[in-house]
């Protein structure tokens, strides 16, 4: 039996950054096998339907469009794995899961996973399909190793990001709508939403231009200094795991392996070493530019263009640099 | 209340590896002479542990920690913190890739531990997970689930974990049984031991658990492990700017704010 290609794409969470990145993730898995991506798109009647022309215009051939008018915004995950495990419980195909990255997504992915027996291969970097088996690419130990493990489960589910290149629109896909009104999980607790704060920093998985601190930084002061050359910039404010540790920077800044995923256009990098850790979280088509006091930095053999000094000597007259225009 | 912290350890992240690779006709992964240590979602959990206990001296904490005698030194150092119990699951080098049998094993060692109120585990746990387990775990045994938690607090009786879920802050009280992921943040940064305990602890037996002979069947098989070189990315070599500091920093000024202008894309 061929396995079918399926991308799962909860819509309607702010918190899910790209959430179709998993349909041309599927697009591009399934042309690399000759076969045929599908979506299921999970939302509510008001945005089911610009998300499907969205399924299309990612490589999906079948849409199926599901919608519960119960659910909460944003969507409780438990609402999500009800519905998604509701809608595959019949499906007898073997199945090769994908849905997008971040804490959502994974989340999902992995309860789905418990709910519907399907082995959970993770955050993939590469996956293959031969006969019935499917092998994922992953990477471990902080980033610094790859894992290649194999399934002949018929069921898998994966996190993967969004191929560097688009795959083709589709011009005419099978569509599938699905109105939900299976009983929803009640006994759920409700997330008290804290009113934002005022200072609150740029979401950075969603920007275009970044700027980020790291370890080097050697306090809160540096990273005011970052706030207002990112101010300057239109870019957010990102940092490296050591610094958020710290408390220089909050938990939601933290990119990398262990933290979010950032594909802007340019990532200023400041006095961060640049270990693989940290790479991991910088999508590889983003450009770097790097300020670091070491001009050996491992920052710099990655970094399209450097600046070899302490960032207390830089970062000021940068500023006034680029406020003076 | 019962709490148990499940502690994986990591592979030292400042270590540079040079060389790894699965064990001849197995899968599990050839770790000889590498140094392990907590990993800072291991170190947040632990610490979330014991601050509630601090918070409420009817709390009882039991950590545990799964692997092989390898992991031994981390034992002692949890041991050094004074939770109530500590203990290793042996896991007798079963490989841990496969997410449904990791959960069978953790919830062995769960249950090995006490009848839990709330389990606590970092984000990630240890170098082979990126985040699948802590979920999994929960809703394989149906307890309720809170990913990436950055602090837990009592309230009222009741445990309230708060994260941040993409542009928004949230507060959850928690139904238990729980299981919550914790992350990083400077709340939760581990204490340091008192030298005293640091010396105590030299001496005191380690407990150590024996898992179920049967761990169930294993759907998901490692094939290869292999240190990778990261991925070649930028247009080639770094240009690393010259000259008087001022005119590197005007350079790199122009250069930043093409970037903002959209000139460079």
């Amino acid at each position: 039996m061929t396995r079918r290609i399926l991308a799962l794409v909860p819509l309607g969470d702010p918190a899910v950054s790209d959430p179709c990145a998993a349909i041309a993730a599927a697009a591009d898995v399934a042309a690399r096998h000759g076969l045929r991506a599908g979506a299921m798109l999970l939302g509510t009647a008001s945005d089911i339907d610009t998300a499907a022309a969205q399924a299309a215009r990612e490589g999906a051939v079948e849409i199926v469009l599901a919608t519960h008018r119960a659910s909460d915004d944003p969507p409780l995950v438990e609402h999500l794995l009800a519905s998604f495990a509701h809608l595959l419980a019949e499906d007898e195909d073997a199945l090769l899961l994908l849905l997008p990255g971040g804490a959502v997504g994974e989340e999902l992915a992995a309860r789905l996973a418990a709910r519907i027996y399907a082995v959970p291969l993770g955050r993939c970097n590469a996956l293959a399909l031969d006969g019935h088996t499917v092998t994922a690419h992953r990477a471990t130990y902080g980033g610094r190793a790859e894992l290649v493990v194999e399934t002949d489960a018929p069921r898998c589910i994966a996190v993967l990001r969004r191929p560097m290149e688009t795959p083709p629109a589709v011009a005419a896909p099978t569509v599938t709508r699905v109105e939900l009104d299976i009983p929803l999980p009640q006994d759920v607790p409700q997330p008290m939403i804290q009113p934002a704060a005022a200072d609150r920093p740029r979401r950075v998985d969603a920007a275009r231009l970044v700027v980020s601190g790291g370890r080097g930084m050697g306090g809160p002061d540096g990273f005011a200094q970052l706030h207002e050359l990112a101010a300057l910039l239109d870019a957010a404010t990102g940092a490296s795991l050591p610094a958020v540790d710290a408390g220089w920077a909050s938990v939601s800044q933290q990119v990398g392996q262990s933290g979010a995923f950032v594909a802007p256009d340019l990532y200023l990098a400041v006095a961060m070493s640049g270990t693989p850790q940290h790479l991991a979280g910088i999508a590889l088509r983003s450009r770097i530019a790097a300020i670091n006091s070491d001009p050996e930095a491992d920052i710099f053999r990655v970094a399209e263009i450097g600046l070899a000094a302490p960032w207390q000597e830089v970062l000021p007259r940068l500023i006034e640099k680029i406020r003076d225009g | 209340m019962e709490i148990v912290v499940l502690l994986a350890g990591v592979v030292d992240p400042k270590w540079r590896l040079e060389r790894l690779a699965l064990r001849a006709g197995g899968e599990q992964p050839d770790e000889t002479g590498l140094p392990y240590r907590l990993s800072p979602f291991d170190e947040a959990a632990l610490e979330t542990a014991l601050k509630l206990r601090d918070a409420d001296p009817a709390i009882r904490v039991t950590a545990v920690i799964p692997g092989d005698a390898a992991r031994d030194p981390l034992l002692r150092a949890v041991m050094a913190l004074r939770p109530h119990r500590v203990f290793r699951f042996d896991t007798a080098g079963a490989p841990l890739w496969d997410p449904h049998a990791a959960t069978r094993l953790l919830a062995a060692a769960v249950d090995a531990a006490a009848a839990a109120g709330l389990v606590l585990m970092g984000r990630e746990f240890g170098d082979g997970d990126d985040g699948v387990l802590p979920p999994l775990l929960a809703t394989a045994r149906g307890w309720t689930f809170c990913g990436q938690a950055h602090a837990l607090a009592l309230a009222d009786g009741a445990i309230v974990a708060h994260r941040m879920r993409g542009p928004r802050e949230e507060a959850i009280a928690l139904a238990t049984p729980a299981l919550v992921s914790v992350t990083n943040d400077r709340s939760n940064r581990l204490r340091h031991p008192l030298m005293k305990n640091v010396v105590l602890t030299r001496r005191e037996p380690i407990e150590i658990v024996t898992m179920p002979a049967d761990a169930g069947p294993i759907a998901l098989h490692a094939r290869s492990l292999a240190v990778v070189p990261p991925p070649q990315r930028g247009a080639g070599a770094c240009r690393m700017l010259e000259g008087p500091l001022d005119t590197q920093i005007a350079e790199m000024a122009t250069y930043l704010r093409d970037w903002r202008d959209g000139a460079s894309r």
